[in-house]
């Protein structure tokens, strides 16, 4: 029994629209229920059963952002530290990424693996001896601080990630350059640099992702003036119960950036990782 | 020290004599062959890795054997009380369990669910792009938010997935269950990082080139045998990248289970990382906390190991 | 070659400073110098004469704020206070209204609030380093004071000093066991904090279900259910089972469940089943002397106990019976639970009443009671969950002295007045003289005005009750309470997962007690 092709391909594009729709629904029902909800009231958000359909109050987010709410100064120092943090990361990374991919040290892969290494500490376990190092340094509760805290986890990614990036960069095209009378430097600069361009990308909004979501050292290393959006999310459980109608929005806020950001780039992102994954 | 007699004789000397000086110089450590711009390009990284890192990994070892428990302004000498604590401890080998299956679990349904759904978008004929950027949108939620919805979702009172579930007739406290909470959290981490694969596989099934697939087609293939044959081999290295980074991960990370269960009920998700947190910041052990951060420490770095191994492998 | 030279220096300063961090930080010990407490300009204050502090809006009735005559207010201008605290309505109170102690003060305070899990591992953090970035400590008496007493300031220092402001209203009008166990550690020679709030679990109940069925009830089981202090806790749980019940059969239609608890796996586990072993008698340690002041060795378990085992059992009888949203319930999820209406009973917080009160995000307002817990064979037993504030040992002189300050301001009744008025705060005060005043006596009463207002007075009445000695409950106060805790409540929950019955898991608790505290 022949089955025609065309009904085949419906049967097969029906299938495969449902799998993905399936899917949407189970990655995105909670992000869409929590924006809703971060514009409900507080008691229809806890009604019962759910309610789907409401009129929008931006309350919470007045709140928020009036003086008292103080979201500003939290969203203004997520910002700072986790820009900041990223080109710190960025720039080293990409220099030492390529001294890896390209200087022949003798022992380069204990080098490297030293370098990634440096990533896998337990933070549980290393934020003793960090704050010691940070309270010597009196750096606590500092902007630069916290800088130096999310670049200890940035700046190995950064590295490893740029260094396969420009090991997949043939280097007969620079040592041309350099007979041509390029310096070192110039050549990084000018023809190594560009083609990894979508790795600097990829990279860039990772380490932009990290530092953004990052709860753990910011918690800890964050003072009064220097608290991040997620710190000012935990704020949110007190003894008294968790202010879900803030929860919800400060979710919101701090997932949109990241969202926006992640979004625009998609093209680098899956360009990036199909070149540093995929040989 | 050297004098800066030495110095400047090192200075006059031609490259060869400088070769031999150089190996007993204790910059023999980066092991560098001759001084090119490589070198100062690398060096501020190497410093910065080098604070946060050694003088970290000492204190560990020195916090191991110290007792942090004693009412008194330092800390004293207690030999290997803290291993043995950390080692001769059911607690502590049962969150190793709990955590392999964490990870087992979670990556298995990652790995099988991300392919599965990279592979229904790459044959998608239409809107591909957007079922992309739609699906890859949990991967920026962070951690602490994803905690914080888990809870608010899976609320008995008022949420919104218990409240579906118990539209079905199930009726369970999710977190409150110990045959539910594990499969919660892995969940919720599976929520979070499947789109992480199937990212990386679709990257990977963009790059294959054409021919391989259409050769096969011509052989008269079916899918399945297409793919295990074609598709698989191509993209195994790369999903192995993943799997080895988010294995690592998930031993770091705690955040969700911190929101959500905080280990409970009944310890059912107190994974290998809870545990740490607890015995550092809750019982402020950090003796204990030391030696079992060294013991996470070697176990990430066994696993990266395997993880680098596979990397270089095809590189020479 | 130069460059090689300037690498080598480079690489070798980096090695330098790391190590010069490394023995730093292993080595500063603090230099124990005697604390100087003395205002500036000593000489010309008389110490004779107590004059009031330029704060505005006194109330009546409540001892003043005041310092000797010739103290300037204002000579520590410019000082910066950090004060680290758990996210609780006193704090939120104090924060909103911070301006009041700047102004006169001229100390800059930030107030850091955050969830108890992190004040106990920034205060440990900040204790190890020596670094004083908190200068001003929400000392809790089970997770930070038991175990870093010696890292505070021993405020008597302050209050002998005659040229410093002296505590309003003295020592005596804090509620005498607060003072106690939030005050002291091991002895009552040195007092490291201040008593600032006093949570109590009481019990929480519907009056409307209880009032409807209480003749059903009483022909079905032969007893009057109403809680009070002459229920028992076996009563307790046949009203729960009744309420239950009779919910899923469909005839009890306001409520879903007769009782629900904060069984998480979580502290509030251990306060919750505390009630009821306290109440047979039982306690965690043979020794009964380490609620108040607390020891540094608690000794053996008393966990084998029959007391300990009759507890077990009843309690997870109570559970199973209770909303089965109880075992992921904390406080505050309990509390959300019974705002929702699905409850009739709870033990809870007594400071949840502003919650259940709260229209916007409560099904029951003007339904609640409050009464004290049921009682055991032995007495009533209500946990005590207060929290005093003290100072940091490890910074300047000058911030000590500004911290005293802050102290004696945040803990003093005029501020405990401001706090229970407060629309972010309304917790309770620790002073007598507060619950003297007329008002709030009155906001005691349900159904006056100014219980509407300050819906935080509503359960006092029982609260009040629930502090006297004979009906507390204050759990051991030691060093390795953290640790003890933990394995209760995880033991604890293993039982009510039913994977292990009420025996092996207090015999499980006494081992590993005894295995932590070396007994």
């Amino acid at each position: 029994m022949a089955v025609p092709n065309h009904v085949k391909k419906t049967v097969k594009n029906t299938f495969l629209y449902t799998i993905v729709t399936l899917a949407l629904v189970w990655a995105l029902l909670p992000i869409v229920w929590m924006v809703m909800s971060s514009v409900k009231t507080e008691a229809g958000m806890f009604s019962m059963p759910p309610k789907f359909f409401f009129k929008p109050n931006f309350e919470t987010f007045k709140f928020m952002f009036s003086e008292e709410g103080n979201f500003f100064s939290f969203l203004s120092n997520s910002v700072i530290a986790s820009v900041l943090s990223t080109i710190i990361s960025l720039v080293l990374g990409t220099l030492g990424g390529f001294a890896l991919a390209r200087g022949n040290f003798k022992n380069e892969k204990a080098l490297s693996f030293w370098i990634i290494s440096t990533r896998m500490a337990p933070i549980p376990a290393v934020i003793l001896p960090l704050y010691l190092m940070f309270s010597n340094l009196g750096l606590i509760g500092t902007m630069p601080g916290l800088l130096f805290a999310y670049t200890t986890f940035n700046l190995p990614f950064a590295l490893w990630m740029m260094m396969v990036f420009f090991k997949e960069v043939p280097q007969a095209l620079e040592e041309a350059a350099m007979i041509d009378g390029c310096s070192r430097f110039q050549a990084f600069w000018r023809i190594a640099l560009p083609p990894v361009a979508p790795g600097l990308v990829a990279t860039g909004i990772l380490c932009l992702m990290f530092s953004w979501n990052d709860f753990m050292f910011a918690s800890v290393f964050s003072g009064h003036d220097t608290q991040t959006v997620p710190v000012a999310a935990s704020l949110l459980i007190t003894q008294n119960g968790i202010a879900w109608g803030q929860a919800m929005a400060t979710g919101t806020v701090i997932i949109t950036p990241m969202v926006i950001a992640g979004l625009a780039v998609r093209k680098y992102l899956v360009q990036g990782l199909s070149m540093g994954a995929v040989k | 020290m050297r004098t800066n007699a030495e110095y400047s004789k090192l200075k006059d000397s031609n490259q060869t004599n400088y070769k031999k000086e150089k190996s007993t110089s204790f910059l023999n450590l980066l092991n560098i062959k001759k001084y090119k711009t490589e070198h100062w390009m690398i060096l501020p990284s190497i410093i910065i890795l080098a604070i946060i890192s050694i003088f970290p990994f000492l204190y560990l070892i020195y916090a191991s054997f110290m007792d942090f428990m004693i009412s008194s302004d330092q800390p004293t000498f207690n030999g290997i009380t803290n291993w043995k604590k950390v080692l001769i401890n059911d607690t502590f080998w049962a969150s190793w369990g709990r955590t392999l299956i964490f990870a087992v679990v979670g990556l298995l349904l990652e790995v099988m669910i991300g392919v599965g759904i990279a592979l229904a978008i790459y044959e998608l004929p239409k809107g591909r792009n957007l079922v992309v950027t739609l699906w890859m949108i949990p991967i920026f939620v962070a951690p602490i938010v994803a905690g914080l919805l888990g809870r608010f979702l899976l609320n008995s009172t008022y949420g919104l997935y218990a409240w579906l579930l118990s539209l079905v007739g199930i009726d369970v406290q999710i977190l409150g269950d110990v045959k539910t909470a594990l499969a919660a959290v892995i969940l919720m981490d599976v929520w979070e990082w499947t789109p992480l694969i199937t990212m990386i596989v679709l990257a990977g099934l963009q790059s294959l080139p054409k021919e391989p697939l259409e050769a096969a087609q011509v052989d008269g293939a079916n899918y399945m045998q297409r793919l295990i044959k074609v598709v698989f081999p191509l993209v195994s290295r790369t999903i192995l990248v993943a799997l080895l980074i988010r294995s690592m991960d998930i031993l770091r990370f705690v955040d969700t289970i911190k929101i959500t269960t905080e280990g409970g009920p009944a310890d059912s998700t107190k994974v290998i990382g809870f545990y740490l947190m607890e015995v550092a910041f809750k019982f402020q052990d950090f003796g204990a906390a030391a030696a079992l951060g060294l013991t996470m420490l070697f176990a990430t770095i066994f696993l990266g190991k395997q993880f680098v191994n596979f990397m270089t492998k095809g590189d020479e | 070659m130069k460059r090689d030279i300037l690498f080598k220096i480079i690489v070798f300063l980096a090695i330098i400073s790391m190590v010069l961090t490394a023995c730093s930080s292993t080595s500063s010990t603090n230099s124990q110098k005697p604390s100087d407490t003395k205002a500036k300009n000593a000489e010309n204050i008389n110490t004779e004469v107590q004059v009031d502090a330029p704060f505005d809006g006194w109330v009546e009735g409540l001892p003043k704020i005041t310092a000797p005559e010739g103290f300037d207010w204002k000579q520590f201008e410019g000082v910066e206070l950090n004060v680290i605290t758990e996210n609780t309505p006193p704090s939120s109170a104090l924060a909103a209204n911070i301006n009041l102690f700047e102004d006169v003060t001229g100390i800059k305070v930030n107030i850091e609030q955050s969830d108890l899990g992190t004040v106990v591992e920034k205060t440990s953090l900040d204790f190890n380093a020596k670094s004083a970035k908190y200068h001003v400590i929400y000392a809790d008496p089970y997770q930070i004071l038991a175990k870093h007493s010696q890292h505070f300031v021993d405020l008597n220092a302050f209050i002998d000093e005659k040229t410093m402001p002296a505590i309003p209203g003295g020592l005596e009008d804090f509620i005498p066991s607060q003072l106690e166990v939030n005050g002291y550690m091991g002895d009552t020679e040195a007092l490291y904090a201040l008593p600032y709030d006093n949570p109590t679990m009481v019990l929480a109940y519907r009056k409307d279900v209880f009032e409807k069925y209480k003749d059903e009830f009483m022909a079905d089981k032969g007893f009057d259910w109403t809680p009070g202090p002459n229920l028992t806790w076996e009563q307790y749980y046949e009203a729960a089972k009744w309420i239950t019940e009779k919910a899923a059969a469909g005839e009890i239609t306001e409520v879903k469940y007769g009782a629900g608890h904060q069984a998480k796996q979580h502290d509030s586990l251990m306060n919750d089943y505390s009630n009821i072993l306290a109440g047979y008698g039982g306690d965690y340690f043979e020794d009964t002397e380490l609620g108040a002041v607390g020891k540094s060795n608690p000794g053996k378990s008393a966990m084998t106990s029959d007391a300990a085992k009759k507890s077990a059992e009843l309690y997870k009888k109570i559970i199973d019976v209770s909303a089965p949203g109880s075992t992921s319930w904390d406080w505050s999820g309990l509390g959300e639970g019974f705002a929702a209406g699905d409850i009739a009973m709870a033990p809870e917080w007594h400071e949840f009443s502003s919650m259940f009160e709260n229209p916007d995000s409560s099904k029951v307002v003007g339904k609640v009671s409050w009464a004290s817990l049921p009682k055991g064979d032995v007495r009533q037993a209500h946990s005590y969950g207060g929290t005093g504030i003290g100072i940091n040992k490890y910074g300047t002189d000058e911030e000590k002295k500004a911290a005293w300050l802050f102290l004696v301001w945040a803990t003093s009744p005029q501020a405990q007045y401001m706090i229970l008025k407060s629309e972010v705060g309304g917790s309770t005060p620790t002073r007598h003289s507060v619950y003297d005043i007329e008002e709030v006596q009155k906001g005691m009463q349900a159904g006056t005005e100014e219980s509407k207002q300050m819906p935080n007075l509503l359960p006092m009445k029982v609260t009040l009750e629930a502090w006297k000695e004979e009906n507390v409950y204050m759990r051991p106060k030691v060093p390795q309470w953290p640790q003890i805790d933990t394995f209760i409540f995880t033991e604890l929950s293993k039982m009510l997962a039913d994977q292990q019955t009420p025996e092996e898991t207090v015999e499980e608790i006494a081992k590993q007690s005894d295995q932590a505290t070396g007994n």
